[in-house]
């Protein structure tokens, strides 16, 4: 009797899961592979267009919007990722001074639980020419101060690499914390007895035996680049003109702007690749670590 | 430590000093870090006459809750004008279907995946890691459709059961990871005790996960209530969430902009969860941290 429920009912049980998992995960990135090779305009048209298979990828490499949203993945991703490295600085001395730890960590992982849109709203009102920063400096007597960026298409991808570093540091060195946290206290000790200056424990001891958690950051940052989409759309909506564009934007403007489901289908695809090419590294990275038992996984 | 103190007695000093450079740094960078919310809470009390002599960190000359007050019963989001009371009221009644849902669905299935023999379990796990990283967009239009054929494409029902579903893969994750270290002989003695599956998930595994729930909730919590893309893709007219109503807000603006108000508006979005993270700040980290890695 036990046995027999004990086969039965997870298996129901997982029913549910399993059912979302092929429908809402598998299902409809299949049908979205499907409908990237049809030239489905505003409703979906599901015969494959076998003369020309490939002409929704052409449009969109021969799209200049497309191109400047890649340009921008890339600039988004070099720029936030100082996030990281501001995240590893925040948590040495965290770690170092131990004393106002929950304080400081604190302060610095707010931003994280508050909503993008509001994070655009805060941002933009400080980038704002008349009334912001640049108003507050030249009221200082720096007349030459401009920080008008949002405006200029040539800064505004900066400003949002700004906001994006201040919301998401205080994750960086959340977990970088947590790594600093693992390694053993007597390697400070013996280095200190040695001589060794502090500088060079970080640079030749610590962050070597964090690659790992680096490598782990840099792969969740770049998931995360590859998906934003809320932070530009608080604080440009995309613009000047198309300067702002990130793929995760050109995707659901395709969608609903410009009504074009196979362009659209086809941008979502391309990121779906770009998210797989990161996301390798980490199963390996996963892999290798489970290996590598010994050290016991923190998260 | 303190066998290099001994051995270097002039050390303690050296430390002293570098104690306050860090302090100091770390005091800076703090200040940095808080200049938005601090903008924020000072533009939404200022009057309008105030803001406009530009100097945006000067405190309030006289304070005015006319712009919270503005923001909460009268802004315009679109046509209406009802204030964002209406997408304050939207979203709680979004979250609360979308928090049982989702954590239910996971629940029952990281149980079942890490105490009952599943021979299938290996694979759907590794699927589910993949599809905690899916981009949204890739599964966004056939979600759309499936909703429209369900008949709830437009309602709040749309919106939480979208959360479920996206949800499910991390949320999975997790608690499979917190129910596996439960030793199996306990589950072996229950089930020879005629525990079924569900009496041993009532009895034993719901008493033992207050923990790993706190942690889940707070993650969901924040991420339901900040969420833009799901409530703007799947919400209808009157069943927008308070970050698109606030979004529609400050671009939407015609005549003169109010940045009181918008302030006053985004602090109020921002309240709820900001309450949340420093009333239960430790679980919070706990569960962007178990959000994040899922190894």
């Amino acid at each position: 009797m036990a046995l027999r429920w004990s086969r039965v009912t997870p298996q129901i049980a997982l029913l549910p899961s399993v059912g979302v998992t092929l429908v809402a995960f598998l299902g409809a990135i299949g049908w979205t592979i499907y409908m990237s090779f049809t030239r489905s305009r505003r409703l979906p048209e599901y015969e494959i267009d076998w003369e020309n298979p490939f002409r929704q990828f052409n449009r969109l490499f021969n799209d200049a919007g497309w191109q400047i949203s890649l340009q921008n993945l890339i600039v988004l991703a070099l720029g936030s990722g100082l996030a990281i490295v501001v995240g590893f600085i925040l948590a040495a001395m965290i770690e170092r001074e131990r004393r106002g730890e929950d304080f400081f960590r604190t302060v610095f992982l707010y931003p994280l639980a508050v909503s993008l849109i509001v994070t655009g709203v805060a941002w933009r009102w400080i980038f704002n020419p008349q009334y912001g920063i640049e108003a507050f400096l030249k009221g200082l007597g720096w007349e030459g101060a401009s920080f008008n960026w949002l405006s200029d298409p040539s800064t505004a991808m900066y400003a949002i690499i700004i906001a994006a570093i201040w919301q998401s540091s205080g994750f960086y060195m959340a977990l970088m914390l947590a790594g600093l946290k693992g390694i053993n206290t007597e390697i400070w000790s013996a280095a200190r007895i040695d001589g060794v200056s502090l500088w060079r424990v970080y640079l030749e001891i610590i962050i070597p035996m964090m690659k790992f958690t680096f490598l782990t950051c840099a792969i969740l940052l770049s998931l995360g680049v590859i998906k934003a989409f809320d932070i530009v759309l608080a604080m440009t909506n995309g613009g000047p003109g198309q300067s702002t564009w990130v793929p995760a934007y050109y995707t659901i403007n395709a969608m609903s702007a410009k009504g074009n489901l196979g362009l659209a289908s086809a941008a979502a695809v391309l990121m779906l690749l770009i998210t797989l090419a990161v996301f390798l590294p980490l199963v390996a990275l996963t892999a290798w670590q489970q290996r590598q038992a010994g050290k016991g996984d923190a998260a | 430590m303190t066998d290099a103190t001994v051995m270097y007695p002039r050390k303690p000093k050296r430390i002293k000093g570098r104690s306050i450079a860090i302090i100091v740094f770390l005091t800076m960078a703090a200040m940095f870090f808080c200049v938005p919310l601090y903008v924020l809470i000072v533009t939404s009390f200022k009057e309008m006459d105030q803001i406009r002599e530009g100097a945006m960190f000067s405190l309030p000359t006289t304070w005015t809750l006319e712009a919270w007050h503005f923001a909460w019963f009268e802004a315009c989001s679109g046509l209406s004008c009802s204030g964002l009371k209406t997408g304050f009221w939207n979203s709680v009644v979004i979250l609360i279907p979308s928090l049982i849902a989702s954590i239910a669905l996971s629940m029952v299935t990281g149980y079942a995946l890490a105490l009952w023999d599943v021979k299938w379990a290996g694979p759907f796990l590794f699927i589910l890691f993949l599809c905690a990283f899916v981009p949204f967009q890739i599964i966004m239009y056939p979600l759309i459709r499936l909703t429209v054929t369900m008949g709830i494409y437009g309602s709040i029902t749309a919106i939480a059961f979208v959360h479920t579903v996206l949800a499910m893969p991390v949320l999975t994750l997790i608690f499979r990871n917190f129910y596996k270290d439960i030793p199996p002989e306990l589950i072996k003695a229950a089930i020879m005790d005629s525990g079924s599956f569900w009496r041993i998930f009532v009895e034993i595994i719901l008493p033992m996960s207050g923990n790993i729930l706190i942690v889940v909730l707070i993650l969901q919590i924040t991420s339901i209530w900040n969420d833009y893309l799901i409530g703007v893709t799947f919400g209808g007219l009157g069943t927008k969430p308070m970050t698109v109503h606030l979004a529609n807000m400050v671009t939407v603006s015609t005549g003169t902009v109010s940045y009181n108000v918008n302030m006053a508006a985004a602090l109020l979005t921002a309240i709820p969860p900001l309450v949340i993270y420093f009333v239960l700040g430790k679980f919070f980290v706990q569960g962007i941290a178990a959000g994040a890695i899922k190894g």
